[in-house]
């Protein structure tokens, strides 16, 4: 799927506009440079706090931070669909970068689960008292799969094809 | 000097060995995260965006912001033995080094002022702060484009 993509849009306007601009590639790694920065800054902040870390906090207040969050994410989809735009060939058949986008997929159902539930479950609660089982695991398994995400694409360079 | 530091054991190994030079850049990035992550979030607070998130949440988030500087201090060295004299005279390097430094001194003293009042001195610090932050991350990835 993600090669039959690659494969059609290798020829397109967008892929040799991004190859033969001067300057655009470094500039599109620093801009994802601080949209992780900002996604993974945020979400330390929220995730170590719902998992249970000073709990002098409430933790709905450390929601406030959210925007920084999905700023990040946007900067990195936009910038992250340019480079695959600008190399399909390369990223499509790449198994750190399909890894990646896999751990983004479960990143993505994992932020539906705090979404749906446990920020109810948050809003309603006693915020003094210890973190439910599911608000630590969606911490965790936050940290855990952005962790993922940040190690495997800095290792796509150096991996070869899935 | 530095054609020293890159002939020794360590060096050779982060140079030749097929993972090593991979796997410490990748820690890099988590410790960028980490360090970054945390300390912009709490320049922004101090600046003013999301005023409902009380500061002091910055004073328990400080051990951790210290454990990832020194994930990136030690993946850091390791990365510079490899190159170490092409490093010294690169000045994005330099700069990046030199934005490290002021961020991390930064980092102390408004450190010591999370607990009082935010006045303009502090905002004025946290500004030149993520202004150091978002230098490094810049001078760093030229590092790869700037010879």
């Amino acid at each position: 799927m993600l090669v039959s993509f690659a494969e059609s849009i290798v020829d397109s306007a967008l892929t040799y506009w991004i190859q033969s601009t001067y300057w655009l590639w470094p500039i599109l790694e620093i801009t994802h440079f601080i949209g992780l920065t900002l996604l993974l800054g945020g979400l330390i902040v929220i995730d170590l706090r719902m998992a249970g870390f000073f709990r002098a906090i409430d933790p709905v207040t450390t929601h406030k931070i959210l925007p920084a969050v999905i700023l990040g994410f946007v900067l990195n989809l936009i910038t992250g669909i340019l480079f695959f735009y600008g190399d399909p060939m390369r990223y499509s058949i790449n198994i750190g970068f399909q890894i990646k986008m896999l751990l983004v997929l479960i990143a993505g159902v994992n932020a539906a689960v705090y979404h749906l539930k446990v920020d109810p479950i948050l809003q309603n609660m006693d915020r003094s008292l210890a973190s439910p089982v599911i608000a630590k695991l969606v911490a965790y398994t936050s940290l855990g799969t952005w962790t993922g995400v940040l190690l495997l694409g800095r290792l796509i360079p150096y991996l070869g094809t899935g | 000097m530095f054609l020293e530091l890159e002939n020794t054991a360590i060096a050779l190994w982060v140079g030749t060995s097929l993972w090593a030079y991979p796997f410490l850049l990748s820690i890099h990035i988590v410790g960028l995260a980490i360090v970054v992550g945390i300390f912009s979030m709490r320049d922004l607070r101090l600046l003013g965006v999301f005023n409902a998130l009380p500061i002091s949440t910055f004073s328990y988030l400080k051990n951790f912001a210290i454990a990832g500087f020194a994930l990136n201090a030690f993946s850091g060295v390791l990365l510079f033995t490899s190159q170490a004299s092409v490093f010294v005279t690169n000045v994005p390097f330099l700069t990046k080094i030199t934005a490290i430094l002021i961020g991390m001194v930064l980092a102390f003293i408004i450190q010591s002022k999370l607990t009082s009042e935010i006045d303009t001195k502090t905002k004025l610090l946290a500004l030149v702060s993520l202004a150091c932050w978002i230098s490094a991350i810049v001078a760093g990835r030229l590092i790869a484009y700037i010879f």
